[in-house]
């Protein structure tokens, strides 16, 4: 049997659970920090930088401080042809923030992400767990008021 | 183990079921080209340059990540072959930002002498932002120059299969990819020590051996 097919190229240590166990910690601290990180990397025998890389790969799993709520704009295709692009305009202009920032009362970040699954309601963006459809750039200070 | 007969270029060729069809042609003496394989290593198949055409088979193959099938039909070099290794190459370079024009070391640089093979000049390709990382000296072993690495993941594979150290990983996604150390971070001596194998194995030039450590000659102390 020659080197193809012969398991994943990260095995070490226990992998399958990482995923579970990084959504576990985000429930409890509310985004991951390097504490966070290297206490699971103790905990699952995996390196600090293969558990990073996983985290960072997700756009729900923020590793960097976090607001205490965390927008997400949608920018594929279908949000990007329905003027995603003003709604996240409009978002900075509220904020005074870029996409990747949070604001200086660690109230709000902002992220534009890949797919949200609402196609249907393009532009859309999501705030904590909240779908918001149907976007227009007027109607963002309203929806961010009320997180204020 | 059964074997399994197949046609590369034309020449048949018995070999062992689960062979890869790279480890097929080199058996019967034909070239192909590799980039993101390490030999004994489990493929990875990230950089798509192996690929070859199988009858039958809609799309190119990778060559060093595919297993050989009973009647399988391999060309390495058809026209349609060369033109995507072309673009491929071209697409890695468009990736690659190092200063290769000062670099005394180019010859070395494997994506440069791909390019060379297969006279892939500059990349038509804009690009919105410039993958551009500061070069990191803080180790004494290891320069990482991370603007000039196209993420083969070589380093990372040999660092885990070879070194058994675990101190690289790819981390973020898409054009914001790249190889991570700890949170991140700096590759210090705590993390990385002087084995030197993600030197030996990067093709680009993005791990090099430090200033320093290259011109330390003479040994240990007795």
């Amino acid at each position: 049997m020659s080197a193809a097919g012969k398991g994943t190229l990260s095995s070490t240590g226990n992998r399958a659970e990482l995923l579970a166990l990084l959504k576990q910690e985000l429930g409890k601290n509310g985004s991951l920090s390097k504490t966070v990180l290297t206490s699971l990397a103790d905990k699952t025998g995996l390196p600090l930088n293969e558990i990073y890389g996983v985290s960072t790969f997700y756009a729900y799993l923020p590793v960097a401080a976090a607001g205490k709520n965390i927008i997400r704009v949608c920018g594929c295709l279908p949000c990007d042809l329905k003027d995603a692009q003003g709604v996240i305009g409009s978002i900075k202009k509220e904020l005074g923030i870029e996409p990747g920032q949070t604001t200086a009362d660690a109230r709000f970040s902002l992220e534009q992400v890949g797919c949200i699954g609402a196609c249907d309601q393009a532009p859309a963006m999501m705030i904590n767990d909240t779908v918001y459809g149907n976007l227009t750039p007027a109607k963002i200070a309203e929806i961010l008021k009320s997180f204020k | 183990m059964a074997n399994v007969r197949l046609s590369i270029d034309g020449k048949s060729i018995k070999v062992r079921d689960g062979t890869t069809i790279l480890e097929a042609a080199e058996a019967c003496g034909i070239t192909i080209p590799t980039f993101c394989h390490i030999k004994g290593l489990l493929p990875t198949g990230v950089c798509r340059v192996c690929v070859v055409e199988v009858k039958g088979s809609k799309t190119l193959m990778g060559a060093c990540h595919t297993p050989v099938a009973e009647g399988m039909i391999v060309s390495t070099h058809t026209p349609r072959v060369v033109a995507a290794r072309k673009v491929i190459v071209e697409l890695m370079l468009t990736g690659h930002t190092g200063d290769c024009v000062n670099d005394t070391n180019a010859e070395n640089c494997v994506l440069h002498n791909l390019a060379s093979d297969y006279q892939v000049g500059a990349p038509r390709f804009n690009v919105k932002a410039p993958r551009f990382y500061p070069a990191e000296e803080s180790n004494p072993y290891v320069r990482r120059d991370l603007s000039k690495c196209v993420l083969c993941r070589k380093c990372v594979k040999a660092c885990h299969e070879i070194a058994r150290k675990d101190v690289l990983s790819v981390g973020y996604r898409g054009f914001k990819s790249k190889v991570v150390t700890g949170f991140d971070e700096a590759l210090n001596t705590e993390a990385c020590r002087d084995c030197g194998i993600c030197i030996e194995h990067c093709p680009t030039g993005a791990m090099s051996a430090a200033p320093g450590f290259k011109a330390r000659k003479g040994g240990a102390v007795r």
